[in-house]
């Protein structure tokens, strides 16, 4: 046995129980780490096996094959890449294929493949969800399946306590195996002992759900009523916390304002940092929501419910129904969004799905919805609830036909017939959720404190700094400011939707990062009305004045800004996740250019709707 | 007859894949080879997806798919 600490290759098929497997083993500790020479990010951790060496796990995409074609850049290929790399890499590799014992003949297949392919590794099956077989009735024979593969065999589920040892040790033991071919469907038969054919346990559980959930007539209704409920919860639950956490922050201001007296730093503390990095962290309790809501989702089983249901009116807009997935990600983030594009072989599908993603109502959009809405469209949470979800309702509905549009012609190509596993119905388990939306919180808590921040800070200072001499006695100094100046140079451009040049101002701080627009309203009322009493944003934004002393902002305005939010890509990350998944500059660009031109005709046709409606 | 005829709640034996090696190998990738009983649980409305169960698996496949795998009964 070599004494090289080896790299252990963590494969199997999508569903299979890799992740959550790993996650067990890793405890889950581990980084994401850059795999040489291929931009793809694994997740990987050092860790010491029993025998005291020490090894690294990673944990590739999911494949179902290592034969036929396989697309470039699809996570079958990238998977396949990756551990041709270490196996020919200085480090020895063992391969590790994840299991889902109760499919064992499907999962057999592929080792069959893989022990072909990397003969010379050792090899480990670590086979998961016996829990779920013991309950079926079945017994697995582990020691007949190690002779017929020649691979080390470890009987497991993720949720097991010594899941981690076992699967260590069984790492630990591996060991190059002379090659050997088998027929997995044999295999398979004569390692599971199955003592009656009754369907029961998960599968009769899952047959249950799936006379609801694929229901011809039920089916639709259950999925529009969970994603209706998502995003319903998302702010009937998520609104009174954000109501209190803002009070909470008032109360803050306004303690520490007498201690720091009313001096150019105390205003940089209150105005700029508190008006910025408070307002945005506000709105941490709504993007946990929707994250929980989304992990449980997938964890479930339902996704690939959802994208049997969506296949036929997909392929009305030239995607498949395994769009479907990418698109609902792009709901709590584009970017992982863009990545998840990897499970759809086609390349002109790929791409198309890719540029719509933009167009779904990402997390980081939220606390400019909730602003908006709690502002000027009532108090009533139910109305406001419904407002929320047309909006997403609309970038879904825009997000189809510019997919339909981009298929004929930037995305041309065939489109390819659905094939899915359908996973079995399971209860989500509440630890690896948990753990996203802890990750989730850290991420979003270190935006606001350092990007939103650094950029709250900023606009104070630009803010603060006077263009010209004031014009008369006692004009604003924020009138004549930097901040000012630009933004009204940008009025020409966005008075047809009504904007002003504080919403310029945001809208060009919200570029980088969409949150900062509430952050800039933060810190540009913060700073004017700094002599007054405290008061909710919401307020301020609401009794805000024109030059003229009449209302700032109306519904027009409101509904205009909306509607800006809910189509222009004020994302870089995303951009640089459309170059590096479409490796052209040219196609970010475009992405840049559609959405803020659409963004702009479709927000001046609102705000002058909304004006020719309103009384 | 093809697995997209096969009625709803039918079983049949699987007796051709599609003729492209590619769209062959990803129906084997996912259980679908000659000589496997396939089923079919149900079929989306509107000519979307059939639901067929094959061995100890379950399957969303597009209703183009389905016309090109042969099965008799």
């Amino acid at each position: 046995m070599s004494e090289a600490a080896p790299v252990v290759a963590f494969l199997g098929r999508p569903n299979a129980g890799k992740s959550s497997l790993f996650n067990a083993v890793t405890g889950r500790r581990a980084k994401v780490g850059n795999f040489p020479g291929i931009t793809v990010d694994v997740e990987e951790h050092d860790t010491t096996l029993p025998s005291g060496r020490s090894a690294t796990l990673c944990d590739l995409p999911g494949l179902h094959r290592l034969d036929g074609a396989l697309g470039e850049g699809t996570d079958e290929e990238l998977a396949r890449r990756l551990i041709d790399r270490l196996v020919d890499g200085p480090r020895p590799a063992v391969l590790l294929q994840v299991c889902d014992a109760t499919r064992l003949a499907l999962a057999l297949a592929l080792c069959r493949q893989a022990r072909a392919r990397w003969p010379q590794a050792p090899f480990v099956l670590a086979l998961t969800h016996v829990d779920e077989l013991a309950e079926e009735g079945a017994e697995l024979d582990a020691a007949r399946l190690a002779d017929a593969t020649g691979a080390r065999v470890v009987a497991t589920h993720a949720a097991a306590p010594d899941a981690a040892r076992l699967v260590l040790a069984a790492i630990d033991d591996a060991a190059p195996a002379a090659p050997v071919d088998f027929d997995p469907e044999a295999v398979a038969a004569a390692v599971v002992k199955r003592t009656s054919t009754a369907r029961r346990g998960p599968r009769a559980r899952t047959d249950a759900w799936d006379r609801a959930l694929l229901h011809p007539a039920l089916g639709p209704m259950i999925f529009i009523g969970i994603m209706a409920a998502v995003f319903a919860a998302v702010f009937l639950v998520a609104d009174p916390v954000t109501d209190a956490l803002d009070a909470g922050t008032q109360r803050l201001a306004a303690a520490l304002r007498p201690r720091l007296g009313d001096g150019f730093a105390a205003s940089m503390v209150l105005d700029g940092a508190l008006g910025g990095v408070g307002t945005v962290l506000v709105f941490l309790p709504q993007i946990i929501i929707l994250i929980v809501a989304l992990e449980a989702l997938e964890a479930s089983g339902y996704l690939a419910r959802a994208a049997f249901l969506l296949d036929r009116a997909f392929r009305g807009f030239g995607l498949g129904g395994k769009a479907f997935v990418p698109l609902l990600t792009g709901h709590a983030c584009a970017v992982p969004a863009i990545t998840a594009t990897r499970v759809l072989r086609e390349p002109g599908e790929r791409l198309a799905t890719i540029l719509v993603i933009p167009l779904m109502s990402c997390s980081a959009r939220l606390p400019v919805y909730t602003l908006l809405i709690s502002a000027f469209f009532g108090d009533s949470p139910l109305r406001r609830a419904g407002i929320a979800t047309a909006l997403y309702v609309s970038g879904i509905a825009l997000g189809l036909v510019a997919a339909r549009v981009m298929r004929s012609s930037v995305a041309r190509g065939r489109s390819l017939p659905l094939l899915l596993e359908m996973p079995l119905v399971r209860r989500p388990m509440l630890r690896p959720i948990l753990r996203r939306a802890w990750l989730e919180a850290k991420e979003f808590t270190w935006r606001a404190g350092s990007v939103i921040f650094a950029a709250s800070i900023a606009l104070w200072i630009l803010l603060n700094t006077a263009t010209r001499p004031a014009a008369y006695e006692g004009e604003p100094l924020i009138d004549r400011s930097v901040a000012a100046a630009f933004g009204r140079g940008l009025e020409p451009v966005t008075r047809p939707l009504g904007f002003d040049w504080r919403i310029n101002v945001g809208l060009v701080g919200s570029f980088g990062a969409r949150e900062l627009m509430v952050g800039t309203m933060g810190v540009i009322f913060g700073i004017e009305n700094a002599g007054k009493e405290p008061a909710p944003l919401v307020a301020k934004l609401r009794d805000a004045k024109a030059p003229d002393g009449k209302p700032a902002y109306g519904a027009p305005t409101a509904v205009a800004l909306l509607v800006f939010f809910v189509i222009a890509c004020q994302c870089i990350s995303t951009l640089s996740a459309v170059r590096r998944e479409t490796r052209s500059t040219k196609l970010a660009l475009f992405v840049l250019v559609y959405t803020y031109a659409l963004a702009w005709v479709c927000g001046a046709l609102a705000f002058q709707l909304t004006r020719a409606l309103s009384p | 007859m093809t697995l997209a005829e096969l009625d709803r709640g039918a079983s049949a034996r699987i007796d051709a894949l599609p003729d492209d090696l590619d769209a062959a190998s990803q129906c084997v990738s996912m259980g679908l080879r000659v000589g496997a009983s396939a089923s079919v649980l149900r079929r989306a409305p509107f000519g979307g997806p059939l639901h067929v169960r094959v061995g100890d698996v379950e399957l969303a496949i597009g209703r183009e798919l389905a016309a090109r795998v042969t099965v008799s009964r």
